[in-house]
């Protein structure tokens, strides 16, 4: 699976900017995970917890948001969301034709850090 | 202390297809990543677009593979620059693969680039590698609980190509419901119906490619 690259990419970022910073070590790491985009927070936390030990998030804790799928409805104007990780019709009136606005994430949120 | 760190995680992926998409830029080339499942028929697509676009388009092609060099060769026979990646296990072609690469193709004598990546229909839909155009191969026989069960390849790619018609009178799939699906993931979503084995369809496909390249 790919949840391995997708950290190696996450803790490439974050060491990356504690350096131009000047930051010595990372105590949590806060990431927003869509829950259409196929990735399993299980296998990112597994990924994590190896991929850190080598880097200055070795004492680092994961937090990740799972972010449901949502949308709003162009009929009824509401906006939605669903539990499944996609919509087919607005789950309010039935109609086909809506705009998806969340669900899709793969986003770093905030970190934090030691000087 | 906290810092916001307000970025993609795949940032710096998305920043080495930036790179790999402003070579492309300047070498003139359109560049299609070709994705679907191992066995939905890219290599086969591939074959006969070449085929198709013999003597009006120059085309050049990356193989993505976890090993082995069995697509490469089949390329190779077609006559068109040909380079094989092998990911070493990795499900997916990044762009840091493919910009390693490309010091080993003819870029500025093609008109088009396809890059075929590796047989998995959820992997290669979250990394960026500095295409124009995501063009997803979806086989008939995989049956029609495919988009809502992998709606971020759908989501992701401006085409999608249903492949392997010519098997759907032995079949039990509704692909009505694969296109309705799949145009509630991406409204705008493009579709061709062909059949790599018989040729149906191609043309079609080809003609659009050419237009595509031509804008
Ligand atoms: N019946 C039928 N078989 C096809 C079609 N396209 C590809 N195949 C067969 O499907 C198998 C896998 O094709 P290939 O192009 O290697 O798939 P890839 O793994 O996606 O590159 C081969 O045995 C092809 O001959 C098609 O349109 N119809
Ligand atoms: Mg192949
Ligand atoms: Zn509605």
């Amino acid at each position: 699976m790919h949840e391995a690259s997708i950290v190696l990419s996450l803790l490439d970022t974050l060491t990356n900017r504690c350096r131009e910073e000047g930051y010595s070590s990372i105590e949590s790491v806060r990431i927003k995970i869509g829950m259409a985009s196929g990735i399993m927070p299980e296998a990112i936390v597994f990924a994590f917890e190896a991929a850190k030990q080598d880097t200055i998030a070795r004492d680092a804790e994961l937090f990740i948001e799972m972010v449901p799928v949502g949308g709003s409805c162009s009929d009824c104007r509401n906006d939605f969301e669903v539990s499944e990780a996609y919509v087919v019709n607005c789950p309010l009136c039935g109609s086909h034709s809506f705009k998806i606005q969340k669900g899709y994430e793969l986003d770093i949120v905030e970190m934090e850090v030691n000087e | 202390m906290k810092v916001k760190v307000v970025t993609r995680i795949l940032e710096a992926n998305d920043r080495i297809a930036e790179e790999n998409m402003r070579r492309f830029r300047e070498a003139g080339v359109y560049v299609v990543n070709l994705m679907g499942a191992p066995g939905a028929g890219k290599t086969t697509l591939l074959e006969r677009t070449i085929l198709g676009l013999k003597g009006s388009l120059r085309i050049g092609v990356i193989e993505g593979d976890i090993a082995g060099t069995d697509d490469a060769e089949r390329i190779n026979n077609t006559g068109v620059p040909v380079v094989q990646i092998n990911t070493g296990g990795a499900c997916h072609l990044d762009a840091n693969m493919i910009s390693e690469v490309l010091p080993d193709l003819p870029l500025s004598e093609l008109d088009i680039l396809v890059i075929e990546n590796v047989g998995n229909l959820v992997c290669p839909a979250e990394f960026r590698v500095g295409e124009d155009v995501k063009v997803m191969l979806l086989s008939v026989t995989e049956g029609h609980d495919k988009p809502l069960k992998y709606p971020l390849m759908f989501r992701e790619s401006s085409v999608m190509i249903l492949n392997k018609i010519d098997l759907l009178k032995h079949l039990d799939v509704d692909m009505n419901k694969i296109k309705r699906d799949a145009l509630s993931l991406n409204p705008s979503m493009k579709i061709f119906e062909v059949s790599g084995k018989t040729g149906e369809g191609i043309d079609r496909w080809t003609e659009w490619l050419k237009g595509q390249r031509s804008q």
